[in-house]
């Protein structure tokens, strides 16, 4: 018998839905009779229904690397000139096959919490786990119906394929940029599963949350280093020398990003204060429904525009399961809410516990307001037929103060105590930020950097760096003079004996450079645009740039038009190669810029227009764009900060001083 | 209780506030979504930030190298529109191919661009000729 990939995929797919309908029953009976032999059964369906998806998403990647034309996703994704790289990437490069990853995240997720999960908290991580069954069966329902079926065969077989979309087979952050974003929604189901368990079984503690806590903040760090991720692909491939325009597609990743912030934030106030209960499960539900929401926003094509865009089957599926999804949550959280009442209040207004009130709700403004200007064109449509798109003007102006206002929140959050400030505790945690301050807004000014919003960047980032700094040396003076450590090791066991207190403190460093490449790059970033003949030079911003002439190359998959520019100061020299990209089946050229990337400015080169006939002239344009590179690392440093915080911390053997071990004042 | 109050008042300003600017400014950034028929018949005001929709004419396509000015026409089988730009590539522009720029309206009912938009999630499909766009109100 001869198996195809599409056979096999196609079949481990259709074995796999019914194994996680199963999967359900058996998990919800386990939980509700404290059936063992029920559970070993709902374990076993999880692993298997995982390893069948994982089958199958190696199946399509098979497919597309033997180039089986026959299958229409391949044809379309897949041409015999791609290379290999992009071949495998392929899986993820359109609907189908980014839903079939989706589906095997899950159920690796799934199949996660079924073996390890149920260990610690039987009733709670079974229950659970038949939520997210439901979630698997919905998703193998998709990629078994021709909503999603990644594996439908064509009716001819065409003799070679069109393809990946040519933005999509240009840059090696292709790799990474849509699995991590899909990590992180898809690890967002578990901390959803959990909640909706607690109010299903009505457990009024915060058992779930403390169990999840690991898998909010790697899904919340995934989901973030996948934003940064995607606004450099978007940097290195769009060419138009920006890095965030506001697009569907980034408000889509970044609303749950902003709600997930809160819960990370507030989850510590109910550890502490055993408050904000109710906020919390909201919280959760809020940003796994962001997570479905944005996932049909730009799936079903609906936002982008209606004009451009073929729609997808998969969309009212996805609206339908968003609907249940919030209808069953809110449902269940008010049914269970008269047991969630908190014990006790937000104290003084200076306290921690109120800072991060605020926080919450300034963070929480801000998904609503970026969901506003998403959702608006189909409001506006819906209400009046007219079709528009809400510009940068919009969402610049609205975000910006909101995000000014956390940078503050996020310097002074962590400085006050839980239950109120004393004034001397107020000088003491806040005298040398203030300084800083001062310092971060004088070289701002010093710099000439435009704008007020820019300067009060400047201030407030310096502000909360200065924090982070005051916080690591008083935490490793603390350490040296409690255990005699030298520096180096104080420093690196701060981070490793309490890497969630610290590992948080990077993760605001991280924001803080992400914040200064932002408004640097924003305000101060120098264009100019000028059609030069070969050998001619023009001056931008201190750089000489010298155009030495086009060449015509062709690839096997697609042919280029390369300008070549020798780009000077000083005494280095740099070439670049910005260009212009034609794919056989693709509509419109694609523009691909030449950067000389560096700790302090970016040249920023583009291709705007060249001589057809002769070659012989060519416009180019030039941006210098200040410290966006620090953008990128800004990005690697929050995730720097995940993973320590996320670590399991070592089991302490120091029982001799476990209150002094950080300043008292500021208790984790 | 006190506290509890001045922190509640203090968030729903908060919300207010942010709210009130939100809408405000939803307005003055709403940019439409035209094909040329559209821009016509709605005589839309010169000024009007807007994104314009449609195929690059056959034959249409001007780019003069030292002024970097850039003429086209955009038609959508029914109307066309001459569209002028300074810093839009033309290098991603082709004749007969789908094409969505934006900019502003002029007095003389030309298009000036600031911008040809790349969509990078699929695949741009373009209205065919001569259709009347489907989701003209009626």
């Amino acid at each position: 018998m001869n198996l195809s990939f599409a056979d096999i995929g196609a079949g481990a797919l259709r074995a796999a839905l019914p194994l996680a309908i199963w999967g359900i029953g058996a998990a919800a009976y386990a939980a509700a009779k404290r059936d063992g032999r029920a559970l070993a059964s709902a374990r076993w369906a999880a692993l298997i229904t995982f390893l069948l998806v994982a089958l199958a998403a190696l199946a399509m990647v098979g497919a597309l690397v033997t180039h089986d034309f026959s299958i229409v996703y391949v044809a379309r994704n897949n041409a015999l000139e791609t290379p290999l790289f992009f071949t495998v990437i392929s899986l993820w490069a359109a609907l189908e096959g980014s839903i079939l990853l989706w589906t095997t995240i899950l159920a690796g997720a799934t199949a996660y919490v079924a073996w390890r999960g149920t260990l610690a908290l039987p009733r709670l991580a079974t229950t659970a786990l038949a939520v997210l069954f439901a979630m698997c069966a919905f998703f193998l329902v998709l990629v078994t119906t021709p909503a999603a079926d990644p594996f439908i065969r064509g009716e001819i077989v065409p003799p070679n394929g069109n393809g990946p979309n040519p933005l999509l087979q240009n840059h090696p952050l292709m790799a990474l940029h849509p699995p991590l974003l899909y990590l992180g929604y898809v690890l967002f189901s578990v901390p959803f599963a959990y909640a909706i368990a607690s109010l299903i079984l009505g457990e009024g503690g915060d058992r779930w949350l403390v169990a999840t806590r690991r898998y909010a903040l790697v899904s919340w760090g995934l989901l973030g280093v996948g934003i940064v991720a995607g606004s450099w692909w978007s940097y290195a491939v769009l060419g138009w020398g920006g890095y965030w325009a506001w697009d569907p597609v980034e408000n889509a990743a970044i609303m749950p990003w902003l709600v997930a912030t809160a819960y990370l934030h507030s989850v510590m106030v109910e550890e502490k204060r055993r408050l904000l209960r109710s906020w919390n499960l909201s919280l959760v539900i809020a940003t796994f429904a962001l997570t479905i929401l944005g996932t049909f926003l730009t799936r079903s094509g609906i936002v982008n525009s209606v004009h451009a865009f073929s729609l997808s089957a998969i969309g009212p599926l996805l609206l339908g399961y968003l609907v249940a999804i919030v209808v069953l949550s809110v449902g269940l959280l008010l049914w269970r809410m008269p047991m969630l009442r908190d014990s006790g209040s937000v104290g003084a207004p200076l306290s921690r516990e109120a800072v991060f009130l605020f926080q919450n709700v300034v963070f929480v403004a801000a998904t609503l307001t970026v969901l506003l200007g998403t959702l608006y064109p189909l409001i506006a449509e819906a209400l009046g037929g007219a079709q528009l798109s809400i510009g940068r003007p919009y969402f610049d102006r609205v975000e910006v103060p909101l995000a000014l206002a956390l940078l503050f929140l996020m310097g002074i959050g962590p400085q006050l105590p839980w239950h109120g400030a004393s004034r001397a505790t107020l000088e003491r945690q806040f005298t040398a930020p203030i300084v800083a301050a001062a310092g971060g807004a004088l070289l701002a000014v010093a710099t000439e950097l435009g704008g007020a919003f820019a300067v009060l960047t400047y201030a407030l980032a310096a502000f909360v760096a200065a924090t982070v700094v005051q916080e690591f040396a008083r935490g490793v003076r603390a350490r040296r003079a409690l255990h005699g450590e030298s520096a180096g090791t104080a420093f690196a066991n701060l981070l490793r004996r309490n890497g969630r207190r610290y590992g948080g403190y990077v993760v605001h460093l991280g924001i803080v450079l992400v914040a200064v490449a932002v408004a640097t790059s924003q305000s101060k970033t120098i264009e100019a645009e000028q059609t030069v003949t070969r050998g001619q030079t023009f001056e931008v911003a201190g750089y000489t740039v010298a155009f030495n002439g086009l060449r015509d190359v062709a690839e096997p998959q697609r042919d280029l038009i390369v300008a070549d520019l020798t780009i000077t100061r000083g005494g280095s020299e740099q070439q670049l190669h910005p260009a212009i990209l034609f794919f056989p089946n693709a509509t419109q050229a694609v523009g691909s810029p030449g950067i000389a990337a560096g700790p302090g400015d970016d040249v920023y080169t583009i291709l705007a227009a060249y001589d057809t006939a002769a070659h012989s002239w060519a416009t180019i344009r030039v941006l210098v764009i200040p410290l966006v590179s620090w953008l990128w690392l800004g990005g690697a440093v929050v995730g720097l900060g995940a993973v320590i915080a996320a670590l399991p911390q070592p089991k302490r053997r120091e029982v001799a001083h476990p209150l002094i071990e950080a300043p008292a004042t500021v208790g984790d | 209780m006190g506290a509890r109050r001045v922190l509640l008042i203090a968030v729903l300003a908060a919300a207010v506030l942010i709210g009130f600017v939100a809408v405000q400014n939803l307005q003055v950034s709403a940019v439409y979504y035209l094909t040329p028929t559209e821009a016509r018949d709605r005589a839309v005001a010169a000024g009007t930030a807007a994104r314009l929709g449609g195929q690059v004419e056959a034959g249409s396509l001007r780019y003069e190298p030292q002024t970097r000015e850039l003429r086209f026409v955009i038609s959508d089988g029914t109307s066309r529109i001459t569209v002028i730009g300074t810093g839009a590539p033309p290098s991603l522009l082709r004749e007969g191919a789908g094409a969505v720029v934006e900019g502003t309206f002029a007095a003389d009912g030309t298009f000036r661009a600031t911008q040809v938009i790349a969509k990078h999630d699929e695949v741009y499909a373009p209205p065919p000729p001569g259709a009347t766009p489907s989701h003209r109100p009626p």
